[in-house]
């Protein structure tokens, strides 16, 4: 029993009909061509799916693409604005937060969801709200230091 | 494939009738975030997807004294609220510990509960603090003390008709303390699991509850070591004496997070820090 989604993705509304079973994941992968959300567990353990679902990280593959219905879905191809990275996205190149890039979008996206509510995060913040998010390069010091750096205003202009 | 059937009711009343229509044959899912897994390695084929995130269950409000919470409240809601943290601090804390960010931010206290998986974290202070769970239905709806709930590992009383909807949680008495082991901070199973609360008077313990997780098939209220508390003076022997009890009332298991003999040695220690915690000593 196909359904018809819509939803807002990037803040562009998105109509297309999708099977019950589809995640949010295959529908953004699959469907729409938007890669740059990762399949990692498909479990929920490594968060590199995480997409911002009205402001709030969400698991994409843990998230029923019906669901999502009527809901604002930001994915990392929505982060930068005019060919302009975001600060996050600097901070992240600038702070050799990035190896394989594997976990990045993600880290970006709960980054900003984090930054969003809290502009001012103690490194421990911004540890307990990233620990959801797997680096098997092991860039943690990196990436915490890329968010601080954001939040201490020295990112200079993307 | 087998034509899979998609439901997004809008009120309690058109779920529990899809409940009582599709009966066994229906997967309720609120934040997912315990279904979603299974689905995604096979280890359940839903027939008919029934979405509860639209039923308005996300709610916490003080009702007569109770602390009351709707069954679709995500658990990140629990860390923001005033009133939770005046009432149920042992709650914020489980919640607080709990999974991660993107889990918290839709999963919700009521899918925690009816998961009954014995690792679940919110579990464990609700028992400590005496919490009862609405079931609804389509024939009416019945209240029932949590402890009741559990019936094995992901077995509840809950009928294949019955959705439960809100969580209540009387004024809170003495003091309640979380624990929790895991193998890590962040996004960690538990390995054991306590919940205590201790109502003193002076040093005097005239109510106790001990609630122990991941160390049975179900999460256990511990009895024994509430009889043993109840009346006597609060001190380090007789907190050691009621953990030596609640963990000799359980029946833990090796699996890939601890050995048995681990959960008994560390449950020991866990029950024991709680008590004393919630005892002052």
């Amino acid at each position: 029993m196909k359904q018809i989604l819509s939803f807002t993705l990037n803040g562009e509304q998105v109509d297309l009909v999708v099977k019950p079973t589809e995640t949010l994941l295959d529908v953004l992968r699959e469907r729409l061509n938007f890669t740059g959300m990762k399949r990692g567990c498909d479990d929920g353990d490594c968060g590199t799916c995480t997409v911002l679902i009205n402001g709030e990280p969400v698991r994409s593959c843990l998230t029923l693409a019906l669901t999502a219905a009527g809901k604002d879905v930001v994915t990392i191809e929505g982060v930068a604005k005019d060919g302009k990275l975001h600060p996050i996205q600097k901070a992240f190149m600038d702070n050799g937060a990035v190896q394989c890039g594997f976990c990045t979008p993600a880290m970006v996206l709960v980054a900003k969801a984090l930054l969003d509510k809290n502009p001012h995060p103690t490194r421990h913040d911004v540890v307990y709200y990233m620990s959801g998010n797997l680096c098997r390069c092991g860039c943690y010091d990196e990436i915490v230091d890329a968010v601080l750096a954001v939040a201490n205003g020295k990112v200079k202009e993307a | 494939m087998q034509d899979v059937s998609y439901f997004a009711p809008t009120e309690v009343s058109q779920a529990v009738k899809l409940l009582a229509e599709h009966g066994k044959k229906a997967t309720v899912l609120a934040g997912g975030t315990d279904v979603m897994p299974k689905i995604n390695y096979y280890e359940l084929k839903p027939e008919v997807l029934v979405y509860i995130g639209g039923l308005g269950l996300d709610y916490i409000k003080a009702e007569g004294g109770q602390l009351v919470i709707g069954a679709g409240t995500p658990i990140a809601k629990l860390l923001e609220s005033d009133l939770v943290a005046k009432q149920a601090p042992s709650l914020v804390e489980a919640a607080r510990q709990h999974s991660s960010v993107a889990i918290r931010s839709v999963g919700t206290i009521g899918g925690n509960v009816a998961h009954a998986s014995p690792a679940a974290d919110l579990v464990y202070p609700l028992m400590a603090m005496d919490a009862k769970l609405k079931l609804v239905s389509a024939k009416g709806e019945r209240l029932v003390a949590i402890e009741a709930f559990f019936t094995g590992p992901g077995e509840t009383i809950l009928g294949a008709d019955e959705l439960l909807t809100e969580i209540q949680i009387p004024a809170a008495k003495g003091k309640a303390v979380y624990g929790k082991l895991g193998k890590r901070k962040a996004q960690a199973c538990s390995i054991v699991i306590v919940g205590v609360r201790l109502e003193l008077d002076g040093k005097v313990c005239r109510a106790a509850r001990v609630a122990l997780g991941s160390m049975a098939p179900t999460p256990l209220r511990c009895a024994k070591a509430e009889a043993l508390l109840v009346g006597k003076t609060v001190d380090a022997a007789l907190v050691a004496q009621a953990a030596a009890a609640a963990v000799g009332e359980s029946s833990p298991i090796d699996d890939v997070r601890a050995t048995a003999w681990y959960r008994r040695k560390a449950g020991t220690a866990l029950v024991a820090r709680a008590l004393a915690q919630a005892a002052g000593l």
